[in-house]
């Protein structure tokens, strides 16, 4: 086809592409073309950088004042993992002077690629269903919800903490499995400090730990790490890779 | 070649460049200075992709930890900024209805309501070009051109990647008519944009 001899086809079809009604084989051979020959190439970028101006043509509507107070909170947690990161970073260092570090070094690239997937950008609405949502909404009790996610950003773990009894509850919405003999342990990531254990999990579909409101109080990130059958011993931090993650909202009710 | 007389002004992409520069440094104030000069403007576009606010505020949110993260190679694009952004926008929209679509088998919610969509007949142009790009006045000034319905189909087509026949089924119309309006639209398009640049 020689679409350069055809200005206007060539424009049409440019059109087309950019405007992506132009589909199946007759997009794949345009595609192809515009890698072979810079005019048809032109053309396209062209039309993509004209219709891209779509986006500004919209009429306003003014959000919902708390959506500014959720990205706030995103960027907070954000910058209190890096931070986590860097002491991480530092502690691996240490650990990695000694022999038996292979562990911990497996770990370290998990928990990076856990962080730089952004995996928690994934909140509830998205991830739940807004039934689920609502129900969330009409439950005054619950103050804090977190949405675990993988790094894949699939939701795999609802986790909300009730005030009045306690305890914090963990659901788990993915099909994830963590085999007969390995445990899931939830973390807390408190800004500035280790990462201090809140429970290990059974496989129950649902599951209750106790927990103060000060452990969740402050605690921009809750992990799962998965652990040796029944989790690490106690006062020690996690040794296995982190497996979800997500940050903890606190609702304002 | 036609000019926009607004642009006789000082032009507010310079302002908005401005702020993505510092976002691409850190600077938490630019990102909220930001926020509030074209939230609105946003959240509409999301509100035209996903169709429902508790959704479009979602995309919100993650388009904005995206502008955090990227403003260090917004310059790189060469787009104009409030293009880049609604860019940004239009792609979490676009990602958050394809995690529904596969949610969909999962949670036995019926979307089918929500995304059923009578085409107003004679919709008004709503742009608002405040802060729109040179680019973006010269594409409104051509799809003013074009009747209604045929501007809504195209913008359709585009802002939620929609084929002839998904635009076909959802606006109830039939194929041969959305495929006509997008090639008219798409034509007059050509000869009218052609006489910006």
């Amino acid at each position: 086809m020689n679409l350069i001899a055809n200005p206007e086809l060539l424009e049409l079809m440019a059109a087309s592409h950019a405007l992506g009604t132009l589909r199946g084989g007759a997009r794949r051979r345009f595609e192809t073309l515009a890698r072979e020959q810079a005019p048809v190439r032109a053309a396209a970028l062209i039309w993509q950088a004209r219709l891209s101006s779509m986006t500004e043509l919209q009429p306003s509507v003014v959000p919902d004042p708390a959506v500014w107070t959720r990205i706030r909170n995103m960027i907070d947690a954000e910058k209190a993992r890096a931070a986590i990161e860097r002491q991480r970073d530092a502690a691996n260092a240490r650990d990695a002077a000694r022999p038996s570090s292979g562990g911990w070094l497996r770990s370290l690239a998990l928990w990076r690629g856990a962080t730089a997937a952004g995996a928690l950008a994934t909140v509830l609405a998205v991830v739940v269903g807004f039934n689920l949502r609502d129900q969330l909404l009409n439950a005054p009790a619950v103050q804090y919800v977190a949405v675990l996610s993988d790094d894949q950003a699939a939701a795999s773990m609802l986790v909300t903490f009730d005030p009045k009894k306690k305890q914090l509850v963990l659901q788990r919405v993915g099909s994830y499995s963590e085999g007969a003999d390995k445990s899931l342990q939830l973390w807390a990531l408190p800004p500035g400090g280790a990462p201090r254990s809140l429970g290990v999990l059974d496989n129950a579909p649902a599951l209750r730990l106790a927990a103060s409101e000060s452990d969740v109080h402050a605690v921009p990130t809750l992990a799962i790490t998965l652990e040796a059958k029944g989790g690490v011993p106690a006062g020690s931090g996690p040794k296995g890779p982190v497996v979800f993650k997500g940050a903890l909202i606190e609702k304002t009710i | 070649m036609l000019h926009n007389p607004r642009m006789t002004a000082p032009s507010p992409d310079a302002e908005l460049m401005a702020l993505i520069d510092r976002i691409g440094h850190r600077d938490e104030a630019a990102l909220r200075q930001l926020y509030d000069r074209t939230s609105p403007k946003l959240m509409g576009l999301a509100m035209k992709v996903v169709r429902q606010r508790e959704w479009a505020e979602d995309v919100l949110q993650e388009s904005f930890l995206t502008i955090w993260r990227a403003a260090g190679d917004y310059r790189a694009s060469l787009s104009p900024p409030l293009a880049w952004l609604g860019l940004i926008v239009r792609s979490r929209a676009l990602d958050l209805l394809r995690r529904r679509t596969a949610d969909r088998a999962q949670l036995t919610q019926e979307f089918d309501d929500l995304m059923a969509e009578q085409l107003e007949s004679d919709a008004p142009n709503p742009a608002d070009t405040a802060d729109a790009s040179e680019q973006a006045w010269a594409l409104h000034q051509c799809l003013s051109q074009l009747e209604g319905r045929q501007r809504e189909v195209v913008s359709l087509a585009y802002l939620r990647e929609m084929s002839h026949g998904e635009l076909s089924e959802q606006l109830k119309l039939p194929l041969g008519t959305v495929k006509t309006w997008i090639r008219r639209g798409l034509e007059k398009l050509r000869l009218c944009m052609g006489r910006f640049a």
